[in-house]
């Protein structure tokens, strides 16, 4: 067992500390009043070779392991914006289409995710289901060379940026068996293919979640993924890395949240002293280290075993379950030792106390891993 | 087109702290980084090589670590990196620096430009570049904000202070460039993992075909006798009344009265 990073990791980490201190926090401030970000800020990412991390170079990826990609999440979670996620859904659907596409697939779609062109997005939540197959309404029913699609989901990251989607639907020619799920990938510039305005989110200011609806859209049936009926399978995968991936984010937002507490003690003075040598203080801030160093090194174990291609399902749940809470304590310990200060939006502790509350909710609940990580043990 | 750019690893001065009482630098646990300038010329010859093709070598002297910098050069995307590592040239001062880096870009041979940053934050001499020019004997274009190649001739814009030069020179030249002359790039992740695929070349003093007397401590004209903080002189603040012109004249005067001016 090795916790050293390699050299290659080390500079890994280091470039996306330097783009984000480049690109992502000049931009910051103003994503959250437009609630978006910059058209262009897929093609920075490309350029700087973030995307496609995981997929092999002849599809125009980078062809490098999933625990460099976390270790880049948690650069972009310090940033406390929302600016990973275009970045991840990129990386986690590039990787689930490389995984279970077709030759053609993989030549067709996985270059444009690669090269910046496309956002990518993945839908199965509908207004009437979260987690549950057999409760999916929007249907994909044959017609020649086509499935025509209709239906609506939910809550769907980026499904208002031109690219491409994986979405969940009922196979309509599947519709009498159990495993009746097909994962289609879609042109979001489809006719029929419409959106609501963004959601409203808590925290989550330009993440860009939308409603999506179909009316009579037409999909090629070379758009599938995998095998049709096998679209639950292919999902429960990609959301176990997303879970991995969410995980590095919240290890980032709880080191970011350490750091301005530090930052807040040294300069903080009480008594004509800085807070910092108040010994109270000094056991929040010790509490606080050993907290998000846990979640770290759980977090990399997931991703190296995710490397290893062993089974990652139920660890990735493991991360639902320990780390979302626990970053979410570190930042409000971290607000706490700002007092009023950190309950002001003057101070960054503010936004990431906020964003930290999406964790146990988006890609799926904290509630629903602790009953996949438990019916594991019993199984 | 073939550039080579000098580099120099230094001290990442945001985390470097002073011994109040032995007035020197304490180096324990900084972390090193490429002089920040001089990544300022690695973008250049960046530039350059993808308006004009070639290739890109990077060059530096200093102990085994260095190679952490020449690595760091690789992943931003140059194609080459060579590496002056020796006993014989430790305690080198800016002379005997020029000296060795000349020696290897003459073992080089093939090139057009030399590229340095205009200084490093550690000695802030700015004299290696210039010195490495004399070296080679050829033509020197400091402080560049801009560069251009055209028909074997490279054109700078120089900044002079509150004035700009426009220089030309015929290659092969050595040029130093400014911290405005562009923004570095950020290392894409696909180059960090070639650069850990490629080679570095080390030369040692033997390499160099050199003059052992030239190089290192022995070969060094400027001698270091003392390192210290100046004490702070404490005085009196004097508020001045009035508008601002009225304050300024009254502030005039008496710096005039002191004649420092």
């Amino acid at each position: 067992m090795d916790f050293t990073l390699s050299p290659e990791s080390k500079m890994m980490v280091k470039a996306a500390s330097d783009f984000c201190e480049k690109e992502i926090l000049p931009i910051a401030d103003s994503i959250i009043e437009n609630n978006d970000y910059p058209e262009d800020l897929l093609v920075k990412f490309a350029k700087v070779r973030m995307l496609g991390l995981a997929v092999p170079k002849e599809y125009g990826g980078v062809g490098t392991t999933n625990l460099n990609i976390i270790l880049i999440a948690e650069e972009l979670g310090k940033t406390g914006t929302v600016c990973a996620w275009p970045m991840l859904m990129n990386n986690s659907t590039a990787e689930t289409i490389y995984r279970w596409g077709s030759e053609a697939v993989r030549e067709k779609f996985l270059p444009p995710l690669c090269d910046g062109s496309a956002y990518a997005s993945t839908a199965f939540t509908e207004p009437a289901t979260g987690s549950d197959p057999t409760a999916i309404t929007t249907t994909a029913v044959p017609d020649g060379d086509d499935f025509i699609v209709n239906g609506a989901k939910r809550y769907i990251t980026g499904g208002n940026k031109k690219g491409y989607g994986v979405f969940y639907v009922k196979d309509g020619e599947l519709k009498d068996q159990k495993a009746n799920v097909t994962a289609l990938i879609v042109d979001k510039s489809s006719e029929g293919y419409t959106t609501s305005a963004p959601w409203e989110f808590m925290g989550l200011e330009g993440m860009n979640c939308v409603d999506v609806f179909f009316k009579d859209v037409r999909v090629p049936k070379s758009n599938v993924l995998g095998e049709r009926g096998n679209g639950f399978r292919i999902l429960l995968h990609w959301i176990a890395v997303e879970r991995i991936e969410q995980a590095g984010y919240m290890v980032g937002l709880g080191q970011a949240a350490l750091d301005q507490a530090v930052k807040y003690t040294k300069e903080r003075l009480v008594r004509g002293k800085p807070m910092a040598f108040m010994q109270g203080i000094q056991w929040m801030l010790g509490d606080m280290k050993s907290r998000v160093d846990a979640c770290r090194y759980l977090t990399y174990r997931a991703a190296c075993i995710h490397d290893e291609e062993g089974p990652f399902d139920v660890v990735s749940s493991e991360l639902k379950i320990f780390v979302v809470p626990t970053i979410q304590e570190v930042t409000r310990m971290a607000l706490q030792i700002h007092g009023a200060y950190g309950y002001s939006k003057e101070y960054k502790i503010e936004g990431l106390f906020r964003i930290a509350a999406h964790a146990g909710i988006v890609a799926s609940s904290t509630e629903l891993n602790k009953t996949i990580a438990g019916s594991a043990l019993v199984r | 087109m073939n550039i080579i750019v000098c580099i120099k690893q230094v001290p990442d001065v945001k985390e470097v702290s002073w011994d109040p009482k032995t007035g020197s630098l304490i180096r324990k646990g900084i972390p090193s980084i490429i002089n920040p300038n001089d990544k300022n010329a690695i973008e250049a010859a960046l530039q350059l090589r993808e308006r004009h093709g070639g290739e890109v070598t990077v060059l530096s002297m200093g102990p085994s670590q260095v190679e952490d910098a020449l690595r760091e050069a690789l992943g931003m995307g140059v194609d080459k990196a060579i590496q002056l590592t020796s006993k014989e040239f430790a305690g080198s001062d800016t002379w005997a620096t020029s000296y060795a880096l000349g020696l290897a870009v003459r073992k080089i041979a093939q090139y057009d430009l030399i590229i340095c940053g205009k200084e490093a934050i550690d000695g802030m001499t700015a004299q290696v570049g210039p010195q490495l020019a004399e070296c080679l004997n050829i033509p020197q274009l400091t402080y560049a904000l801009e560069i251009e190649v055209t028909n074997s001739k490279v054109k700078i814009k120089q900044k002079l202070g509150d004035f700009h030069r426009l220089l030309e020179a015929p290659m092969p030249a050595l040029i130093t460039v400014e911290r405005e002359a562009n923004k570095p790039r950020v290392a894409p992740m696909d180059t960090i993992l070639e650069a850990y695929g490629k080679e570095i070349t080390l030369w040692d003093a033997d390499d160099l075909d050199g003059e052992d007397e030239n190089f290192g401590l022995k070969g060094s004209p400027t001698k270091l006798t003392r390192v210290y903080t100046p004490k702070l002189i404490k005085g009196k603040v004097e508020m001045l009344e009035g508008g601002p012109e009225e304050a300024a004249r009254k502030c005039v005067e008496k710096i005039r009265a002191r004649y420092i001016i």
